[in-house]
């Protein structure tokens, strides 16, 4: 082990249990940010420090800070809301953030802009309605994700619910949360927060967990730190194979990293079983991952540095049982079901196609239709982990009043509009307000998309659903790296292109040229796409296509 | 002082000797005498002085740039501290000693922070031949470009013919230690006791009688209101060729012009040749002189409008309006009338504005801090004539003004602390203050209240009043913002909150300065103040109020409010 701790590591043993100087922090009137430790420690109570980084000069000139402000994003394990829930929400972000509220790639939702003397009020509303944003980033669990359409199994409400377990599961003991920002009183006995899963260090780094449902793939689930991939039998739910040590997170010019998917050890049937070899995996990791280097520090380096067998074996001896032999799973798809859909119990579901995932009133007043929804408590929210909405658990007599009121707002037609390749796009934030972009995410795919549809159509591919993704910076949110088409900003207006992923992420796609603009982007697919026209019998996909014939993206 | 004999040894020494071993050897010798001087001798004079410049994006370089600074004047030396966002690169020219903190990001680049200073710099070719500069440069050896940023900076300024004092020191992610160590010998790198220090010593110029002219530039205007303000309050610098001969308290005068589009539509509205020339105070003038520099042609006077209603044979409303409004909605018969308006017509008033900079800080040049006034006239925008004018300054544009006393408004003794209460425009003075206490070294405490609508755009000089707390010049800070809750809060609120300090500090000799609106601010603050001393120091409700008449009495509580 490296006795060279990172910055961080020592902020967080020394972080009283994740309180820092925060209470400080926030009463420090004379700037919008927070100290610096602190920036690091707020994470794990689910909330970044940015700033506008467009107005960084102008205000610089006008002798002003940064423009800081606050990201908030919520712990909602498989992304479920109920219908007071999302109104109390829409009223939140109305009042305390830029407005429009953001559904991530890991199902959950964020709001933006919220300025530090807003945080306390914000984060208190949304307690009122059982919420919480503890551990929604950090060096922690982070939001535990779930296949999230109910039709994909008649005992997808039971698989739902381990979402929950494990967030509740692998929360930090610390009492911090409900000290800082909701005014609580200290616990009157301090043993109760000492804490057997993250001690006083946490974990070297993010963790994240994923549940599918085969065979749709619809959360990523090789992407994850750890994937459960549910095993259903004649409609009975006979446990979870395992996958360890996915993650996307790289960094520019450092060979050391990479992107790695999960590695299937075995399959445990029963729930306790699931739940200690999942507890145990991150003690593994907490206890042999890289500390000293937080480039190095994910789970997939571990793995990759002990040796899965031996990673296995710690784990296995930790559990005080063994895997047993994974189980035959089979994905076919990696998708939302757009439209409506009824599942066993004959409930309606109408999954929205949401731009990006930002719920604002723009080309359509989703924002608002969303909310007249929630007025009518006839439904409930679901999030995908592509950034979709489903609106959801609508009983056949209550469809007319949604149905009428997405067509009011003219979201059916939205929805149905959208070409495939526009609908499974997926861009992470971005500028201009993440604080690690290089360059552009949401703001700018949707219009990249624009100019690729014409070539789509000239050759005949516009209903073929090839999956592009975005990301502003090499951390990987957008999930690029497992793309047909990937594109990893590397400086503004310039991405790296990486091509050859499959459809349903079971392979990684790989980096073909390097720091490319927009043009260049366009001349280069646009010959692969009139290829692949041509010859679309013989290949699955577009990344098949690309995969199998490696010569022509060499150059 | 030598004799012959030891100075050709010595000159012999320097020639075989490097620079580096130079100042090696200068610090030393400067340890042997201040070792050997007697213990309660005064701390030697130093000649430090230096600008620490930063390029930061993590915070990293900005931290240590403060730290550096606190330590530096700590040690007695004078030091300036800037982002190089903030930086104008232009006035490198005029620096001996720089230090560069520059962090590196991405592939090699630098942080997009200071990218606009670093691309100047790159592609310049001034030549910085008396520059004395080192670089502390921050990076994360995990990138292949450590520290690459840093190293151009150095590299260039080496090109340019500056000097670099010590060689470019990286610094990984654990930069702390590295970093104090390369600080303290780039402090021992001065020689510690120099002569021009005592020339260089600041002087209060002297008051020369009668009102003196001075021709300016305008250097910069910068409108200090963010995104989304309500406001446009305009920092504005002015250039001159000579010392300004002021002091902080003091205001700048400035006689507003007329401007010529408006003065062409009058001429034209009242059909009059403006080169015609007109008796005026006993000399003759051109329409056009008069109305252009002395008369005042804007929200004339109720009495005005009214000679004028009498003159044109109409009847007009009793209200202010513009000259041109009135030749516009009520125009003249004849354009004789027009002359006959010119008695009734008042000249332009200078204007005064509190001077927000200290001379001691900003060579031949000053600063004022101007709102542009807005009224309405039936429902329409109108701006006040001067401050329109000096918000419509465009940097090299030149004009004229002179320096009004304000011998009420000074600070007091250097060790005696301070209490500034100054919120909109009436940061201004307050900025001086603070600017001057920290040049002068003053030991007395500073302690600042300033308010205005909104946080995050009405903040005015918010980053430099945060340096002024990092580098323990401003001791506390209070503010308040009327528009961001529900109830509106303003500075005689923040006195109120913080009582038992603020009595603390009175009791304690603190003086007492107050700038901005007269009416309702200084009013309520005043009340603010007896509610604060009858709360606090267990006198009766007259004897606060009569315990407070005399701090004014005394000159100890100083207003300039207007």
């Amino acid at each position: 082990m490296s006795n060279n701790l990172s910055p961080v590591e020592k902020i967080k043993t020394k972080s009283d249990g994740l309180r820092g100087t925060l209470v400080q922090s926030l009463a420090d009137h004379l700037t919008g940010a927070i100290r610096e430790d602190d920036q690091s420690l707020i994470k794990h109570h689910g909330m970044y420090q940015q700033d506008d980084r467009d107005q960084r000069e102008e205000r610089a000139q006008k002798k002003l800070e940064w423009l800081y402000s606050f990201m908030i994003r919520l712990r909602l394990p498989g992304g479920f809301l109920t219908p007071s829930q999302w109104i109390d929400m829409h009223h939140i972000a109305g009042e305390h953030s830029t407005g429009v509220i953001k559904i991530t790639t890991r199902q959950t939702v964020q709001l933006h802009g919220i300025l530090k003397s807003h945080l306390k009020p914000t984060l208190k509303a949304f307690a009122a309605q059982r919420l919480d944003s503890i551990a929604a980033c950090g060096d922690v669990n982070r939001n535990v994700i779930c296949s999230a359409h109910p039709k994909e199994s008649i005992i997808h409400e039971q698989v739902f619910s381990y979402a929950d377990k494990i967030s509740t599961m692998a929360l930090p003991k610390t009492n911090a949360y409900y000290e800082i920002w909701l005014d609580r009183e200290p616990l009157l006995k301090k043993e109760e927060e000492i804490d057997p899963l993250y001690q006083d260090r946490y974990l070297p780094r993010k963790f994240k967990i994923a549940i599918a449902i085969p065979p749709n793939n619809d959360v990523d689930v090789f992407t994850n730190d750890i994937g459960l991939i549910a095993i259903i039998e004649k409609d009975k739910l006979l446990g979870y194979n395992i996958s360890i040590g996915g993650g996307l997170g790289t960094t520019h010019g450092n060979k050391e990293t990479y992107p790695r998917l999960g590695t299937v050890i075995g399959f445990t049937d029963t729930e306790e079983k699931t739940l200690k070899a999942i507890y145990e995996i991150i003690t593994t990791q907490r206890d042999f991952g890289n500390r000293g280097d937080r480039k190095q520090a994910r789970l997939k380096y571990t793995i990759d540095k002990m040796g899965i067998d031996q990673f296995k074996s710690e784990v296995e001896s930790r559990c005080g049982f063994k895997f047993e032999k994974e189980r035959p799973y089979r994905f076919t798809d990696r998708k939302d079901h757009f439209g409506w859909q009824q599942n066993h119990e004959k409930k309606w579901y109408y999954t929205l196609f949401i731009e990006n995932g930002r719920i604002a009133d723009e080309k359509v007043a989703i924002k608002t239709a969303l909310y007249e929804i929630a007025l009518t408590g006839l439904a409930n929210f679901r999030f995908t982990a592509n950034q979709k909405l489903i609106i959801s658990d609508i009983e056949e007599k209550n469809k007319k009043a949604i149905q009428d009121i997405l067509e009011k707002y003219d979201l059916i037609t939205h929805t149905e509009a959208a070409s495939p390749i526009r609908r499974n796009a997926i861009a992470c934030v971005a500028m201009n307000t993440c604080p690690l972009a290089l360059a552009e995410g949401q703001r700018y795919l949707p219009t990249l998309v624009g100019k690729l549809e014409p070539l789509l159509e000239k050759y005949n591919l516009l209903q073929d659903p090839i999956s592009i993704r975005m990301s502003g910076c090499p951390n990987g949110c957008g999930r690029p790296y497992v793309a047909e088409i990937g594109l990893v900003g590397t400086s503004y207006g310039h991405y790296n292109l990486h091509l050859g992923g499959d459809r349903l992420g079971l392979r990684l796609n790989k980096k073909t040229y390097e720091g490319i603009n927009e043009e260049k982007i366009i001349s280069i697919l646009d010959p692969l796409l009139k290829k692949y026209s041509n010859e679309r019998t013989k290949y699955a996909s577009f990344g098949d296509f690309i995969h199998q014939n490696p010569a022509l993206t060499e150059h | 002082m030598l004799s012959e004999g030891k100075l050709r040894t010595l000159n012999d020494f320097i020639e075989k000797t490097s620079k580096e071993e130079l100042i090696w050897v200068n610090g030393y010798i400067a340890g042997l005498i201040s070792s050997s001087m007697p213990k309660d001798s005064p701390a030697p004079v130093t000649n430090k002085k230096f600008t620490i410049l930063y390029g930061t994006d993590t915070g990293n370089s900005k931290k240590l740039a403060i730290e550096f600074t606190a330590i530096g004047k700590k040690q007695g030396a004078k030091v300036k501290v800037s982002g190089m966002d903030t930086y104008n690169i232009e006035e490198l020219a005029h620096e001996k000693n720089i230090i560069i903190i520059m962090s590196t990001h991405g592939d090699g680049d630098p942080p997009p922070s200071a990218k606009k200073f670093y691309d100047r710099l790159m592609s310049t070719n001034t030549k910085y031949s008396n520059l004395e500069y080192a670089v502390l440069a921050l990076g994360d050896t995990s990138y292949p470009l450590f520290c690459k940023a840093g190293e151009d900076v150095h590299d260039k300024l080496s090109n340019l013919g500056a000097q670099a004092l010590l060689p470019v020191q990286k610094c990984d992610i654990d930069y702390q230690s590295t970093a104090s160590t390369w600080f303290q010998s780039y402090l021992n790198s001065f020689p510690t006791n120099d002569v021009e220090a005592i020339i260089a010593a600041p002087v209060t110029p002297k008051v020369i009688p009668g009102k003196k002219y001075y021709h300016g530039i305008v250097k910069a205007k910068i409108n200090l209101n963010g995104r989304g303000s309500n406001k446009e309050t305009n920092h504005i610098e002015i250039k001159t060729e000579e010392p300004i001969l002021y002091e902080p308290g003091d205001a700048l005068g400035i006689t507003p012009k007329n401007k010529p589009e408006l003065i062409e539509k009058i001429f034209s509205l009242a059909g009059i040749d403006s080169n015609l020339s007109v008796p005026y105070k006993g000399s003759a003038h051109t329409l056009k002189e008069l109305f252009t520099k002395r008369l005042n042609i804007t929200y004339l006077k109720e009495s005005q409008v009214q000679k004028y209603a009498e003159i044109a044979g109409q009847v007009i409303p009793k209200v202010r309006m513009d000259l041109h409004d009135l030749l516009r909605i009520y125009p003249l018969s004849k354009p004789y009338q027009f002359i006959e308006l010119l008695p009734s017509l008042t000249e332009i008033l200078p204007r005064l504005y509190s001077v927000c900079s200290s001379p001691q800080v900003h060579e031949n040049e000053i600063h004022i801090l101007v709102s542009k006034s807005t009224f309405e006239v039936d429902g329409e925008k109108r701006y006040g004539l001067c401050s329109d004018m000096l918000s419509d300054f465009k940097e090299g544009t030149s004009l004229e003004f002179y320096i009004h006393k304000n011998k009420s408004f000074r600070l007091p003794s250097q060790d005696t602390d301070i209490i500034m209460i100054g919120p909109g425009t009436g940061m201004a003075p307050m900025r001086s203050f603070i600017e001057d206490r920290d040049a002068s070294g003053a030991t007395g405490r500073n302690w600042l209240f300033f308010g205005e609508q909104h946080f995050t755009s009405d903040f005015f000089y918010q980053s430099e009043i945060q340096q002024f707390v990092s580098t323990g010049i401003l001791h506390a800070v209070d503010l308040a913002w009327s528009r961001d809750q529900n109830e509106k809060i303003y500075v005689q609120d923040r006195i109120k909150d913080k009582g038992k300090e603020l009595y603390d500090w009175i009791k304690n000799g603190a003086h007492i300065l107050i700038s901005g609106s007269r009416s309702p601010m200084s009013e309520d603050v005043e009340k603010a103040m007896i509610d604060v001393i009858y709360a606090h120091s267990g006198k009766s409700a007259p004897e606060s109020e009569a315990y407070w008449n005399e701090l004014k009495e005394a000159g100890i509580y100083k207003a300039d409010v207007y």
